[in-house]
């Protein structure tokens, strides 16, 4: 500021989306950038706000099912799954073993689907073209399974409290086995192509690290927890439907940078088709489907139920008056939390680091804006 | 390097297989069975009139408020032919609002109303979205043939069916033929 | 007299204009049917047989739209920028030749007028990007500035490799030396480095900084739409194409192919110079993008360096006469050399951070 002619460099304030093809929705970040590095950023949600929660106040409990399937509209039947369980455990309701099984196997294939949608966007974001379209092929196998048992591709409205709605197709088995096939080459090969690229560990490893007491402090669950080296999995500390029988590993990184997190998805992909092969294998016959009446009334009282969606700890806490329609329903969304460093990962790094990170935490907008 | 090649190799592997895509409107690549299309309104062959009476619990039912019906006295009923008194007048999806959630067949006790495998609806004009009875019964009617759909609960409501069983009711005991076992009671078939 | 030659000039323009439309055009159709292919799609198919006029449906399409121009923008340079891109990657056709016979002028310094030509296109980037008045266009001219600027260098450090081995700058001199030995098999190293640095120079992927889609949505581009956009669209795939030809003249060994006669020379040129173009849209295919740092870092302590290795080996193996295997013996050992220690620096510790997680799982197996 001596001379009159010297200027000021100013930071330059970069509003990136809602509309950009990078923030996976209508998402908003303002970047403060100095030349190519973040200086600050701002996240603004609520671009998707619908009003789940109190959309759920005003409809049945068969209802709010499919509100749930539009909260993070890439692993429904794990939401669904949360919203039954929560009912039932308010109205003590046990679900048919067979049920169980069911619902564990589509969601365990559910979380592969949205693992493997994680993986191509993240390699669109990396810059790659390839990956998503590999990722699609193969997730396309699953779509295709769930129009098969539930009749539609995404939104399927298939758990019901108390069971699901339709005992699997006769062929089921068979196809889930053929397909797990399908499955573990096309995930070799998507892992071939892009895990240990040279570019791609350059662009991902050291980027948006996140120590394990940060991540907790931030509320961070699922995956990006799992990445920093904390090994909470719902699934395993606190076990429903039939995981308990199961045997899995929960795949744990250390470094909690954006590598560790995808190559904890990729290796959880695995660990589900594992999953999956064992409930085929214990599947029971029977009912599946609990005798209720038909429209259920849960007791007066309220109840909190967690599971591990793809994207971590969704829980959802339930409170009824007693009568047809839930009084309040209040979402524990893993995405919203997980949004909370973004801060803290994006200070310092550049702008293409931006879209790598926020792509590394794997954001459904739907969920975090409810 | 050695995962740059692989990669390489990855991807010009794909060069010699065939690829997955399919050309959509001109191939369609097969449906499920249990595909949920567009709701549509069954119709009944033995009576010659739709299944559905325009009971309502449907449109009380659909979580998206997409749907009209308005009923009216069955005449085919007072000729004795059907067992349904009251019969459905209007009825009208909104497909723009309908979100394919199955709800409305899981509540009807009637047996009529079904997702059907319509799935291109297209149009280009907002009012076109409105879907009316006509139409509703046309895509029931391709459904039915396409797929041989079985009612879940014959003896309640098909009318053949069920003017049979009442004339066998009927001729044992006369006086109770007030009781028509239509209406009311909840099917135990849809929801065990 | 002077009308004659004006009318030739003319008449040459005109069919050098229609002539790289054509390559435009089948090179946008090559890189969406090959990407398709390699992404196990079919991709174009509905506009003519094959998709084979969907390049040309696309140019109407971009013809025929508006053409806007931000409120903001600065007019004039807004305007000039993509015909600044634009005519460099057109005048560098003037020395390029296909065959002995068919170039329009064989120039002495064929090499050096190209090199000369062809740096010009980034000021029309930068202007295209300043000019915009929008962040991300300022964003990627700048980048395109940084990104061009410095893999000018390595190109033109191989293009040197291979005048020393020919002795001349003409293309025509360089062509006919390899009529033995293509100078891919003597100089690995100085294709390796020429290539990298020519896919940097035209910005396709794993390069793509400046028009870096998922970041800065295009870059310099974003603010242009219809006939400006496909100048810029025109002028990329003019270079891409060129970067190609000159691969295939300079390391290919141009139309020299064994017992063919002389007739078939522009087809060999053109058949060598799609394989290199497919090569590049393989790269798209198949990488991920760098990022700015890594890019300028890779740029000047790798490339740059290896290009001056590949010079001083190119003189030692002259100097001493050695024989040429020996030049292409050492390019390889540098090229596996430089693969060895990118796999213990980056993909090893990788690999090995990767073992040590699965043995990290967490697992409540029963019994265990
Ligand atoms: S519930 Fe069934 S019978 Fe009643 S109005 Fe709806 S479709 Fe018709
Ligand atoms: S499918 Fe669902 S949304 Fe559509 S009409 Fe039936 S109940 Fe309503």
């Amino acid at each position: 500021m001596t001379t009159e002619k010297q200027q000021e460099t100013v930071e330059l304030l970069l509003n990136m989306g809602p509309q950009h093809p990078a923030t996976h929705g209508v998402f908003r970040m303002v970047l403060w950038i100095d030349g190519e590095r973040v200086v600050d950023v701002e996240p603004h949600i609520g671009y998707l706000h619908r009003g789940s929660e109190k959309l759920c106040e005003g409809e049945s409990y068969a209802q709010i099912v499919t509100l749930f399937d539009r909260l993070d509209y890439i692993a429904n039947f794990n939401n669904e799954l949360v919203v039954c369980r929560a009912a039932e455990k308010l109205m003590g309701v046990e679900v048919p073993e067979r049920a169980q099984y069911i619902r564990v196997i589509l969601c365990e294939l559910n979380r592969i689907a949205s693992h493997l949608l994680f993986y191509g966007t993240y390699g669109l974001d990396a810059g790659a073209m390839t990956p998503v379209l590999y990722a699609f092929r193969e997730r396309e196998r699953i779509q295709n399974l769930f129009e098969a048992v539930s009749g539609a591709r995404m939104m399927h409205n298939f758990f019901r409290i108390g069971g699901v709605n339709e005992d699997v197709p006769p062929d089921f088995g068979q196809r889930v086995r053929r397909i797990m096939g399908e499955l573990r080459r096309g995930m070799e090969e998507c892992d071939r192509l892009l895990s240990f690229n040279e570019i791609f560990l350059s662009r991902t490893r050291g980027i948006g690290a996140i120590d394990a007491e940060t991540a907790i402090d931030y509320g961070l669950t699922g995956p990006n927890l799992r990445a920093c080296g904390v090994p909470y999995d719902v699934r395993k500390d606190d076990p429903y439907e039939v995981y308990d029988r199961l045997e899995f590993d929960v795949p744990v990184a250390e470094h909690g940078d954006c590598w560790d997190r995808y190559w904890l998805r990729v290796q959880e992909m695995y660990q589900s088709l594992h999953i999956v092969e064992q409930c085929l294998e214990q599947m029971p016959e029977g009912p599946v489907m609990a005798q209720l009446r038909r429209i259920a009334r849960p007791p007066k009282g309220e109840v909190f139920v967690h599971c591990e969606n793809p994207r971590g700890d969704l829980g959802v806490y339930l409170v009824s008056d007693g009568g047809p329609k839930p009084y309040r329903v209040k979402v524990r969304p893993p995405s919203f939390c997980s949004l909370m460093p973004l801060k803290h990962l994006m200070r310092g790094c550049y702008v293409a680091d931006c879209v790598v990170i926020l792509g590394s935490i794997d954001i459904v907008l739907g969920e975090v804006d409810r | 390097m050695l995962a740059t090649l692989k990669g390489l190799v990855t991807t010009l592997a794909w060069a010699f297989r065939k690829p997955v895509t399919a050309q959509y409107p001109k191939q369609h690549l097969p449906i499920q069975p249990r595909y949920m299309g567009f709701p549509a309104l069954l119709w009944d062959d033995t009576a010659g009139e739709p299944f559905c009476t325009g009971c309502m619990v449907c449109v009380r039912e659909c979580p998206t408020q997409c749907m009209k019906a308005e009923m009216k006295d069955n005449p085919l009923q007072q000729e004795g032919k059907s067992h349904r008194r009251k019969i459905i007048e209007r009825f009208e999806i909104n497909w723009n609002r309908c979100i394919l959630c199955g709800i409305c067949v899981e509540v009807c006790n009637f047996d009529a109303i079904e997702m059907s495998h319509v799935h291109e609806l297209g149009g280009y004009a907002r009012a076109g979205s409105r879907v009316t009875l006509q139409e509703l019964l046309k895509y029931g009617r391709e459904f039915q043939e396409r797929s041989g759909w079985k009612p879940s609960n014959p003896e309640k409501n098909v009318a053949g069916v069920a003017l049979a069983k009442e004339k066998e009711k009927r001729q044992p005991a006369a006086a109770a033929s007030r009781s028509e076992p239509a209406s009311s009671n909840p099917s135990p078939g849809k929801e065990s | 007299m002077i009308g004659r030659e004006v009318a030739l000039a003319a008449a040459g323009l005109v069919a050098l204009f229609v002539g790289l439309s054509v390559v435009v055009l089948s090179l946008v159709w090559l890189e969406r049917k090959f990407l398709g292919r390699l992404q196990g799609r079919i991709g174009p198919m509905r506009v003519g047989p094959f998709g084979l006029l969907q390049p040309v449906a696309d140019a109407v399409k971009l013809i025929l739209k508006e053409d806007v121009v931000p409120a903001w923008a600065d007019k004039g340079l807004f305007w000039i920028a993509p015909i600044l891109m634009f005519v460099p990657s057109f005048m560098v056709w003037v020395t390029i030749p296909f065959s002995r016979d068919l170039v329009i002028r064989n120039l002495d310094m064929g090499l050096f007028y190209f090199i000369a030509v062809s740096v010009v296109s980034v000021v029309g980037l930068v202007m295209a990007g300043w000019s915009s008045a929008s962040k991300y266009a300022i964003l990627g001219g700048l980048r395109s500035a940084a990104q061009l600027v410095s893999y000018e260098i390595p190109v033109i450090m191989a293009v040197l490799g291979v005048v020393m081995l020919a002795g001349s700058m003409n293309l025509l001199t360089v062509v006919d030396k390899q009529a033995s030995v293509p100078y891919i098999l003597v100089q690995p190293l100085g294709l390796a480095v020429f290539l990298i640095a020519g896919v940097a120079e035209v910005g396709r992927t794993p390069f793509d900084i400046y028009p870096a889609e998922s970041e800065i949505v295009g870059g310099p581009f974003v603010e242009y739409s219809g006939a400006h956009w496909a100048i810029f669209f025109l002028a990329e795939y003019i270079n891409t194409f060129v970067v190609a030809l000159l691969v295939t003249l300079l390391f290919l060994g141009g139309w020299q192919w064994p017992h063919l006669p002389g007739v078939w020379a522009p087809v060999v040129v053109l058949v060598k110079t799609y394989l290199v173009v497919m090569v590049i849209f393989w790269f798209r295919a198949t990488f991920p993008r760098l990022r700015i740092d890594q890019l300028m870092a890779f740029g000047w302590q790798v490339l740059i360096p290896l290009s001056f290795v590949n010079i001083v080996l190119t003189g030692i193996q002259l100097y001493y006469r050695w024989p040429s295997w020996s030049l292409s013996l050492m390019s390889l050992g540098i090229i596996l050399a430089m693969a060895y220690w990118q796999y213990r620096t980056q993909t090893a510790p990788a690999q090995a951070l990767a073992r040590s997680y699965s043995q990290r799982a967490y697992s409540q197996r029963r019994g265990a």
